[in-house]
C-alpha cells in the first residue's frame, strides 16, 4: 500500500508540471500587450517598458520558462504584478477560505446527495422518486450566479436570517456552502441511485434477503457499502471540483479564496499571480486523486495494489 | 460638497416628515462603523504604487497629499498651508502645515516631504504617476517647513497635480524601517489610521485622534470588496453595506422604491469618446467625422442607455476640470450628415463603411452603446461593423504606432483626474503624444491646438489658462477628432442612515466627515 501511494506521489509530479507548462504558455498566448494592461491605460511608454521587463517579458519564451521552472522549484512563485508582495504570499492568505468552503461544501454534498440518492433507490419510479430525482436536474442546471442570488435574496434580504456575504463569522459560511454543495449533491444523488439500484438487484443482496435478513440490515451492511465505491469516485472528482471551480460561487458570496484570486489575476492580467493559483489548483486535484485511489482499497477489498 | 449639502438636506426633509414635532436630529453623531463596497480588492496600499479608483478610495483616508482638489473642482492647499510660484514660473515654494504628525508619531517637515517627492520621482521606485511630476528637477529643503519644486520649464498643472492621490505624503521612518514590507501597513497623516487588510476580502481603518484638521466621527471604516454586481446590491438592502459603489444604471428605479437606500448620482471626471483615425481613409475627411457627429444622437445614448445618468459632452473634459469652458455639441442632424455625406461622395448605394472597436465591460454599458451608435449611424446610411475585444488586446491594439494602426474608430474613456485641463487634453490631442509615447491614439494633429496645448501648461495665470483651453477644445471640436458622447456620473446606493458621505467626481468615496444616524 505505501509503495503504491510513493508511487502515485511519484507520478503526480510530472502532471503538475505539465500543467505548469500548459498554463506558462497559455497566458503568454492569449493576445494583448500585458505589460500596458498592467501599467494601465495612461501609462507612458517608459513605465510599460519598465513593467515589461521586470516581468522578463522580453525574453525569448523559453528563458521565460526555464526561469520560472527554476524559481519554482525553490518555492518562489515570483511576485505579483499587482500588488508587488510574493505569490505565496497571496496564496497562503486565500488557501484556508477555500479549503473551508470546499470542506463545508462537501460536507452538504455528501449528506444531502447520499441520503437523496438512497431514499430514491428505495422506491424507484416513485412520487419521492420522480420528485427527488427532478430536485437534482434542477440543482444540477441552476447556474450558481443565480441561485448564489436567489440564496442572497431569501436568506439575507428578506428573512434577514444570515449576512449576505463576505467573511467573519461561522454564519457566513452557510450560503456559499449550501450554494456550492447543493449543486454537488444533484450529482451525488444521481450516482449514488443507480449505483444503490445496481448494487440491490445483485445475487449477494438476493442471498442476504433469501437468509430472512431485516431489510434495513440489507441495505446498511450489505448493498450501501458495495454501492458506494463509484460514489467514492464521484466525490473525489468533486472535490477536486470544489476547490477550484468554486470561482463563481467565490465571487457571488465575496469569498477571498483560491478561484477568485484566479479570476482577479486574469483580469488584470497577473501572471505570477495566475500561474500559483492554477498551479495550486493543479495540486489539489493531485492529492485529492490519490487520496480517492487510496480510498478505494480501503473500501474495497478486492483492490489490491501489492 | 454638493453631495454634503444634499445629505443635509435629505436628512432635514426625511425627518421632518416622519416625525413632526420632535426636533430634527441634524447634529452629527459619533461612533460607529461603516462599511462600504467596491468591486474589487486594493492592490497595494503603498500610496505611491497603485493605480486604480478603488484603492484611491482606501488610500484618501489614510495618507493626504500636499494639495487637494475640492468636488467642485478648485485646487486647495492640504498637507501645505501655501505656495508662491516665482515670475519664472518653473519655482514653487510650498510651505507646510505645522504640527502636523504622521501615524507612527513622526512630524511632518520639509524632509519628509522631499524624501517623498525623490521617491515617487526616482525611477527606481516605478511610481506609476511619476510622470505627473517628472518635470521637478530638483526638490529642496529651504528650512524645516519650506520645500522648494524647481521644473525645467514654466509648468502651470503642477499643484493640480500634487492634488493626485499618488503623489500622497507617507511617513519616511516607516517606508525606511519596513522596506517592500511598508505597502501591507502604510503610515500617513490622514483622519483614518491604517488597521488591517484581509486580502481580498476587506481593509479596516481606525479613526486617527492626533489628526490637525477636524476630527472624523466614525469609529471605524471597512472597504469591502464584493465583485458581483448583484450581490453588492443586496449586501446593501440586507443591510450588510452602508455604501455600494457601481450601482447598474438599470436598477435606480428599483432601490429608489425602498425606503432604506438611497440613491446618488454624482459626475465623474471622466469622458467616454468614439475617435476616429484621422491619419487614414475613411476617417481623414473631415466632413465624414462631421456627418457621425450629426447621425449619432447622444441625448438618446445617455437617456436610454444610460438610463439619464450621464451627461451629453459639450467639450472633450468634463465640467468638473479646471479649464473646462461650454464650447459646443452637435445636434442630431441626420439631414445634414446626409448632406455631408453625399459632399464627401458617399450615397446610399455606395454607402460609407467602417470598422468601430469597442470594449465590453469597462465602461458603464460600454457594447449597448456601440450598439445604438451603429443603429443611429445606419440610419444616416453609413455602416458601421462593430467588433468587441478583450480590454487587454483592445488597448494593445489601438496603442500600435501609425504605421501599424488600422484601426478606424474605436471607443475609449478618459478620466482626468487630476482636474486639470492639460491632463485630459495634452495627452489626448498634442501631436508629440502619438503612440507608442501617449494616448493620441486618433493621430489627431493640428498646429494650432499643438501652440495652444504648450502655452495652456507654461502659462500660470488661471483666467488665461482657461481662454487658452477654450480656444483649443473649439478647434479640436470643429475638427470633430471625436464623436463627442458624453461624461460618465457615478451612481452609487447609500443606507439612509449613512449622511456626510462625500462621492468626488476622481471616483473616490471619502468618509472622513461621515457618520451614522441611529
Amino acid at each position: 500500500m505505501w509503495r503504491y501511494i510513493a508511487t502515485r506521489l511519484l507520478l503526480a509530479v510530472p502532471v503538475v508540471f505539465g500543467v505548469a507548462f500548459v498554463v506558462f504558455a497559455m497566458v503568454r498566448v492569449i493576445p494583448g500587450d500585458p505589460a500596458q494592461v498592467i501599467a494601465g491605460e495612461a501609462a507612458t511608454r517608459e513605465f510599460v517598458e519598465a513593467v515589461r521587463r521586470e516581468l522578463g517579458l522580453d525574453r525569448p519564451l523559453l528563458v521565460q520558462f526555464a526561469a520560472f521552472t527554476a524559481n519554482l522549484l525553490r518555492g518562489d512563485l515570483g511576485r505579483s504584478v499587482r500588488s508587488r508582495a510574493p505569490v505565496t504570499h497571496e496564496l497562503w492568505a486565500r488557501i484556508p477560505n477555500t479549503v473551508t468552503l470546499a470542506l463545508a461544501g462537501l460536507a452538504v454534498a455528501v449528506s444531502v446527495g447520499i441520503a437523496a440518492g438512497v431514499v430514491s433507490a428505495m422506491r424507484p419510479y416513485s412520487v419521492i422518486d420522480t420528485l427527488v430525482m427532478l430536485a437534482a436536474l434542477l440543482g444540477l442546471s441552476m447556474p450558481v450566479f443565480w441561485s448564489g442570488l436567489m440564496m442572497i435574496l431569501v436568506f439575507a434580504v428578506w428573512l434577514g436570517w444570515l449576512p449576505a456575504v463576505g467573511t467573519g463569522t461561522p454564519l457566513h459560511l452557510v450560503l456559499p456552502a449550501v450554494t456550492l454543495g447543493l449543486a454537488t449533491a444533484a450529482i451525488i444523488a444521481r450516482m449514488t441511485r443507480s449505483s444503490m439500484l445496481e448494487v440491490l438487484r445483485a445475487d449477494y443482496v438476493r442471498t442476504a434477503r433469501a437468509k430472512g435478513l431485516a431489510e434495513r440490515v440489507v441495505v446498511n451492511r450489505h448493498a450501501f457499502r458495495n454501492a458506494l465505491i463509484p460514489v467514492i469516485t464521484v466525490v473525489g472528482l468533486q472535490m477536486g471540483t470544489l476547490l477550484s471551480g468554486a470561482v463563481l460561487t467565490e465571487s457571488v458570496f465575496a469569498w477571498p479564496g483560491i478561484g477568485r484570486l484566479l479570476v482577479e489575476g486574469v483580469l488584470a492580467r497577473d501572471y505570477p499571480v495566475v500561474q500559483g493559483a492554477v498551479l495550486v489548483v493543479a495540486f489539489a486535484f493531485a492529492v485529492v486523486n490519490l487520496v480517492v485511489d487510496v480510498l478505494y482499497a480501503v473500501v474495497d477489498p478486492r483492490i489490491r495494489y501489492e | 460638497m454638493r453631495n454634503a449639502v444634499m445629505a443635509v438636506l435629505v436628512c432635514v426633509l426625511g425627518l421632518g416628515s416622519l416625525s413632526a414635532g420632535a426636533a430634527p436630529a441634524v447634529t452629527p453623531q459619533r461612533g460607529g462603523t461603516l462599511i462600504v463596497g467596491q468591486g474589487t480588492d486594493a492592490t497595494t496600499l503603498d500610496g505611491h504604487l497603485y493605480t486604480d479608483a478603488p484603492t484611491a478610495t482606501i488610500m484618501e483616508h489614510m495618507v493626504e497629499t500636499l494639495f487637494e482638489l475640492t468636488p467642485e473642482g478648485k485646487v486647495q492647499p492640504r498637507l501645505a498651508t501655501g505656495v508662491q510660484v516665482a515670475p519664472d514660473g518653473r519655482t514653487f515654494t510650498i510651505r507646510l502645515r505645522p504640527g502636523v504628525r504622521f501615524h507612527d508619531g513622526t512630524a511632518l517637515d520639509a524632509e519628509a516631504v522631499k524624501f517623498n517627492l525623490d521617491r515617487i520621482l526616482d525611477p527606481a521606485t516605478r511610481a506609476p504617476w511619476r510622470f505627473l511630476i517628472s518635470r521637478v528637477q530638483r526638490v529642496e529643503v529651504v528650512d524645516s517647513m519650506t520645500v522648494r519644486l524647481t521644473t525645467d520649464a514654466p509648468f502651470a498643472p503642477l499643484l493640480a497635480h500634487l492634488t493626485h492621490s499618488g503623489t500622497g505624503i507617507q511617513s519616511p521612518a516607516a517606508i525606511r524601517r519596513l522596506g517592500a514590507d511598508y505597502a501591507r501597513q502604510p503610515v500617513g497623516t490622514g483622519p483614518f489610521r491604517f488597521r488591517e487588510w484581509v486580502r481580498g476580502d476587506r481593509v479596516v481603518v481606525v479613526r486617527n485622534d492626533d489628526y490637525w484638521g477636524e476630527r472624523a466621527l466614525l469609529d471605524e471604516v471597512q472597504f469591502r470588496v464584493i465583485p458581483d454586481d448583484g450581490a453588492r446590491l443586496a449586501a446593501l438592502e440586507a443591510g450588510s453595506l452602508h455604501v455600494a459603489v457601481r450601482v447598474p444604471p438599470r436598477e435606480i428605479d428599483r432601490l429608489r422604491g425602498s425606503r432604506d437606500i438611497r440613491v446618488s448620482v454624482d459626475t465623474s471626471l471622466r469622458t467616454i469618446y468614439a475617435a476616429f483615425n484621422v491619419s487614414r481613409p475613411p476617417f481623414n475627411d473631415r466632413r465624414v467625422r462631421l456627418a457621425l457627429n450629426y447621425a449619432v444622437n447622444k441625448e438618446a445614448i445617455v437617456r436610454s442607455a444610460l438610463a439619464g445618468t450621464a451627461r451629453v459632452s459639450d467639450a472633450p473634459i468634463a465640467p468638473n476640470v479646471q479649464g473646462y469652458s461650454k464650447i459646443m455639441t452637435y445636434p442630431w442632424d441626420l439631414e445634414r450628415a446626409e448632406a455631408l455625406l453625399r459632399e464627401a461622395g458617399y450615397s446610399r448605394e455606395r454607402p460609407l463603411r467602417a470598422v468601430f472597436h469597442h470594449p465590453t465591460g469597462r465602461y458603464i454599458r460600454d457594447a449597448e452603446i456601440a450598439a445604438s451608435i451603429q443603429g443611429l449611424a445606419r440610419r444616416a446610411g453609413i455602416e458601421l461593423e462593430l467588433r468587441t475585444l478583450e480590454f487587454g488586446a483592445y488597448l494593445a491594439l489601438t496603442a500600435r504606432p501609425r504605421e501599424q494602426n488600422d484601426i478606424q474608430m474605436y471607443m475609449l474613456g478618459w478620466g482626468t483626474v487630476t482636474g486639470d485641463a492639460d491632463y485630459g487634453l495634452y495627452a489626448l490631442f498634442h501631436t508629440s503624444q502619438f503612440p507608442p509615447v501617449g494616448f493620441n491614439r486618433g493621430f489627431y494633429s493640428n498646429p494650432r491646438v499643438d501652440a495652444l496645448l504648450d502655452r495652456g501648461r507654461t502659462t500660470v495665470d488661471q483666467a488665461e489658462r482657461t481662454r487658452i483651453y477654450a480656444e483649443a477644445m473649439r478647434l479640436i471640436m470643429e475638427d470633430a477628432a471625436w464623436v463627442f458622447l458624453h461624461s460618465e456620473s457615478q451612481v452609487t446606493g447609500l443606507r439612509t442612515t449613512v449622511q456626510g458621505v462625500v462621492v468626488h467626481p476622481s471616483e473616490r468615496i471619502i468618509a472622513s466627515a461621515a457618520w451614522l444616524r441611529r
